[in-house]
């Protein structure tokens, strides 16, 4: 649990704010506005002992993306918004050309690209400076209670660490926090942390 | 055809040439159908480009809605491909799968049309695009080279599909909340409106009025001129109702037989009182006989109205039926109105 250091911890923060830089950057691109994101910080947590605070998961419905990543090591990458923030984000992507009413049927479709951009990104950026391959499996989006998604997180016992990025997005003056949560298998994690520590050997 | 890649599209395996197996047949080495004509046979579109944007398969589907052969599309540039322009978004999120390795999705509610794709090509006549929802996937071919499968599927049948849902499930709705005789809400619609009616009022600190009304004499014009002339005058009541009220907020329900209740926010005492006269009058004049009715040959309605802000153990639905009450033993053809604040045993006395 403790193999991964600050240093690791730090080293990965700036790995994937490159990764929010180019999610923005594609995220503008459809917007056709300024959109920002940033990673303020990352934890690694046991599986056991996360809660809804870790997560900020309060209360109400969830909109989570999920694309299962492999390769030198696999993981489970969901990223997560409250459901209402969600329908935020979504219509504020696609301006005023549709109604409320007619975006619901979008929303799932919509989060799916979103939460597919934000997490190709990171992983992408990942890939590219640790000096390694993935594959990954298409997104899938899914509406879940907090309770759903804890329970989720925990089942898991091959996957017993998860690795917690906090998301800060804005688009158009709307700001959002969200969450992006890696489950690793403590194989998958001793292989991140010396993909991790390759990168800082280089670099010292 | 001498290219390689022209009749690779069979060749093509998921992931990178290693995992093969997950892919074979049961019986290994035995192929039971041409990848090519399954490409054909579905009904979403398929094309393979390889990393320098080159077109490797290009089946039925795509053909039949691009218009574009797919023997003028193989190995040609995919920009080029169509004679229309294809949207920087796709071209954008095709590069990054090239490049990233990385599966990809464009959705609908973000890009409608992407591609120049038609459900029809009909001649001298502009057809709006297909709408689009595509997914990009990254695949290589037998000779190792990174390529990128996208798929493309038809999102108009399914947004179709959804607005049929849609108008269903609200005449549904509507048909849950209407009352079938009258076409006033029903009484299920009316505790829930009430019981958000209040909490507003509550929290936002203004008055609310309910309204409580009764047809005068009621069972005995039903036996003396029959239950469809009963059934008329009950619908005439709800519609007289109705008519009187010209703001959005306010509501008029069918509460029992021949009892109604309506929900007005805003709305002060001395307002209420006035406006409870005026639904008595609406009703008083459309003069509607019934003899059997004692003291006035026709048709009637008493009223009880309670109005205030309410604070937390108020109940202004008894209130307002305690003030129904009241006027009916004061004879009927009336409006009797409490404040909130009054207390009942003080009204009693």
């Amino acid at each position: 649990m403790n193999n991964l250091s600050e240093l690791h911890l730090d080293a990965l923060a700036e790995v994937f704010s490159i990764g929010a830089g180019r999610a923005a950057l594609s995220l503008s691109e459809i917007v056709g506005d300024e959109v920002r994101i940033s990673v303020p910080s990352v934890q690694l947590i046991n599986a056991e002992d996360i809660n809804p605070a870790t997560l900020s998961l309060n209360c109400g419905q969830f909109g989570a993306v999920n694309q299962h990543f492999s390769g030198p090591f696999n993981a489970e990458a969901m990223l997560l918004f409250t459901e209402e923030q969600a329908l935020k984000i979504v219509s504020d992507m696609m301006g005023s050309q549709m109604s409320l009413e007619e975006l619901a049927e979008f929303e799932h479709e919509a989060m799916c690209e979103l939460g597919n951009i934000i997490l190709n990104a990171c992983l992408s950026a990942m890939a590219d400076i640790l000096g390694f391959t993935l594959e990954s499996s298409l997104p899938h989006y899914a509406v879940a209670s907090a309770n759903e998604i804890l329970s989720r997180l925990r089942k898991d016992n091959s996957q017993p660490y998860v690795m917690v990025l906090h998301i800060d997005l804005a688009i158009e003056k709307r700001h959002t926090a969200g969450n992006l949560v890696f489950l690793l298998s403590s194989a998958s994690l001793t292989n991140l942390v010396s993909h991790v520590d390759q990168f800082l050997n280089k670099l010292l | 055809m001498n290219d390689p890649h022209v009749t690779s599209s069979a060749k093509l395996n998921r992931g990178n040439g290693n995992n093969t197996e997950k892919y074979a047949p049961a019986q290994s080495g035995v192929k039971h159908f041409d990848t090519e004509d399954i490409a054909n046979a579905v009904n979403i579109g398929l094309c393979v480009v390889n990393a320098a944007g080159k077109v490797l398969l290009w089946n039925d589907w795509i053909s039949k809605h691009s218009g574009i052969k797919e023997t003028d599309a193989l190995n040609q540039p995919l920009e080029q491909v169509f004679s229309e322009q294809i949207s920087p978004a796709f071209l954008s999120a095709l590069k990054n799968s090239l490049t990233h390795k990385l599966p990809v999705v464009l959705s609908t509610a973000l890009h409608r049309t992407p591609l120049p794709l038609y459900h029809e090509f009909e001649l001298g006549i502009q057809q709006p695009r297909m709408y689009q929802s595509i997914s990009m996937t990254p695949l290589r071919s037998q000779h190792n080279e990174p390529c990128c499968l996208i798929q493309v599927t038809d999102s108009s049948t399914s947004i179709k599909r959804e607005k049929i849902l849609r108008s269903h499930s609200e005449i549904l709705k509507k048909e849950a909340t209407t009352d079938g005789l009258t076409d006033i809400c029903n009484r299920r619609f009316f505790d829930a409106h009430y019981e958000i009616a209040v909490a507003d009022a509550k929290r936002q600190k203004y008055p609310l009025a309910i309204f409580m009304v009764d047809i005068d004499f009621f069972k005995p014009y039903n036996d003396h001129y029959g239950h469809l002339a009963g059934d008329a005058v009950i619908k005439q009541v709800a519609n007289t109702l109705k008519l009187q009220l010209s703001r959005a907020t306010d509501i008029v329900a069918r509460y029992g037989g021949e009892e109604f209740v309506l929900v007005m926010p805003h709305l002060a005492q001395d307002i209420a009182e006035k406006f409870a006269e005026k639904l008595r009058a609406a009703v008083f004049n459309l003069a509607i006989p019934h003899i059997k009715s004692p003291s006035f040959h026709q048709i009637t309605i008493s009223i009880g109205v309670c109005s205030g802000i309410p604070e937390k153990n108020d109940n202004l639905l008894n209130k307002a039926d305690t003030a129904l009450y009241q006027a009916k033993q004061k004879g009927r053809n009336q409006c009797v109105s409490i404040s909130l604040c009054e207390t009942t045993e003080y009204l009693e006395q």
